[in-house]
């Protein structure tokens, strides 16, 4: 089919206009309903995947490499690091073996049903999001492997953040530092609860912390079990810095370089925004009809 | 099927600079784990999407960039889905209006021009991002991603005018 020159021109003139536009409505769009592109997205990372993995493979070679370098560097004064830690570690391996057979008389003791044991899955990174206003990174396991939105991602360290979407072999993890991170926590030593907002910087801040608080730099900081997302009690941070109105927090979690993690099953529901019932949403159309029902 | 799309068909190394701003934009969302490195990794994705329009603007169309700034927002997850095709529709049209200062310069200048052109995509960017949060978010990741990707255009430049010599040198 020739197309004659002046309707080509027209064409090539609109283009730019036309595209621009449509950028600006699918940006509205999303706005105006969040979880129109999670189908979308969820079917691009899961197509994806294994690109990022081949990909991922020499990144994770020359990474290892930097990684034995600067080991090698610091061996002498990573030796000594270890040796303190490891003394303090068998202390309290100590503390722990008494608490252990203390705890299991008690139990014993008052009859006490014991709780369900807490399911969960190892995760790799395969992507993360590198850009400056999002903090999310895309793990390798999906729906397939049970896990579902909502869940807690955690490292042996901390809470590292919730997953927000699930593919059929990937997920998105929120990081707890990503602008769009809520967490409901408390101050483990006075109980006083506050929710943990992240801002994009390493530092998610502490807001909504009741007035004249004695908050100090270190306190330890968990999550609480309110509106169920996640269960009471995961390690998240300690305190980093208190000035006035603005307290900020240091995960525990080195989210910068996360490498593996958990998604851990507590069996809660979360009450994350979902418009679709759970039967609907697990036939396989949840963003079409998440999209029909708004 | 369009004419242009057939062409191209027959000469698959025409697809070049559209498979490298693909590839780029996916190496920028692997994670490097790297110690001490931080969080933000240069925008690849701009750095070809400006390579391209200053070298092979004709490989290098409208609706190839906005495909590419698509892929990129589904990849890293941003909630406003769009944003990057916005930014680098943009960029690419502000380089074909100043693009006679680009053709046939030294390096430094068209790596000025390229400062300049990041500096103010970084800036739109942020102002967008601050207005669909609903608050002014924090500069400093913008500006140090902005800055980050000014200082790798040497290795990006570098690396797709290898491409650019391997695939189109006959073309």
């Amino acid at each position: 089919m020739r197309i004659s020159a002046p309707v080509k021109m027209a064409a090539q003139r609109l283009a730019l206009p036309f595209l621009v536009f449509v950028s600006g409505m699918l940006i509205v769009f999303g706005k105006t309903d969040l979880l129109l592109y999670d189908g979308l997205r969820t079917a691009v990372s899961d197509r994806i995947a294994p690109i990022l993995q081949a990909v991922g493979q020499p990144v994770a070679t020359v990474t290892r490499g930097v990684e034995a370098i600067s080991d090698a560097v610091r061996v002498n004064s990573q030796n000594a690091q270890l040796r303190e830690e490891n003394a303090r570690l068998l202390m309290w391996q100590e503390v722990a073996r008494r608490l252990v057979a203390e705890n299991a008389e008690l139990r014993a003791l008052v009859k006490l049903v014991p709780q369900d044991t807490v399911q969960s899955v190892a995760a790799r990174v395969i992507a993360d999001s590198g850009g400056a206003f999002a903090r999310n990174v895309l793990i390798n396991v999906g729906k397939g492997d049970g896990v579902t939105r909502g869940q807690a991602a955690m490292t042996g360290e901390g809470l590292v953040g919730r997953v927000a979407e699930v593919g059929e072999r990937t997920a998105r993890v929120l990081l707890l530092t990503d602008l769009n991170s809520h967490i409901p926590v408390e101050v483990e030593s006075t109980h006083q609860r506050a929710v943990l907002d992240g801002d994009n910087s390493e530092e998610p801040r502490l807001v909504f912390l009741p007035s004249k608080t004695e908050i100090k730099v270190g306190d330890r900081v968990v999550t609480i079990g309110a509106g169920g997302v996640f269960p009471p009690g995961i390690p998240v941070g300690v305190v980093s810095s208190v000035s006035g109105e603005v307290v900020r927090l240091e995960p525990y979690a080195e989210l910068a370089r996360l490498e593996m993690m958990r998604i851990v099953d507590f069996g809660l529901s979360g009450v994350l925004p979902q418009t679709v019932p759970p039967a609907q949403r697990s036939s396989g159309k949840g963003a079409k009809s998440a999209a029909t029902a708004q | 099927m369009p004419l242009a799309i057939q062409r191209d068909l027959a000469y698959p190394t025409r697809f070049v600079p559209f498979l490298t701003t693909l590839l780029f934009a996916l190496i920028s969302v692997v994670p490097l784990n790297l110690p001490g490195f931080s969080v933000v990794t240069p925008a690849l994705a701009l750095m070809s999407v400006f390579h391209w329009s200053v070298y092979r603007p004709d490989l290098m169309p409208l609706s190839a960039v906005f495909v590419v700034g698509l892929l990129v927002d589904l990849l890293t997850g941003t909630p406003y889905v769009g944003i990057s095709s916005l930014i680098f529709l943009l960029a690419r049209a502000a380089v074909m209006s100043q693009r006679k200062l680009f053709v046939n310069r030294t390096f430094p200048i068209v790596w000025l021009g390229f400062l300049v052109l990041t500096l103010c995509a970084f800036i739109l960017l942020w102002a967008l991002v601050s207005v669909l949060h609903g608050a002014t978010v924090g500069i400093r990741p913008f500006a140090f991603q902005a800055v980050l990707t000014v200082a790798f255009y040497p290795v990006g430049s570098y690396l797709l005018a290898r491409a650019h010599r391997m695939f189109l040198a006959k073309d």
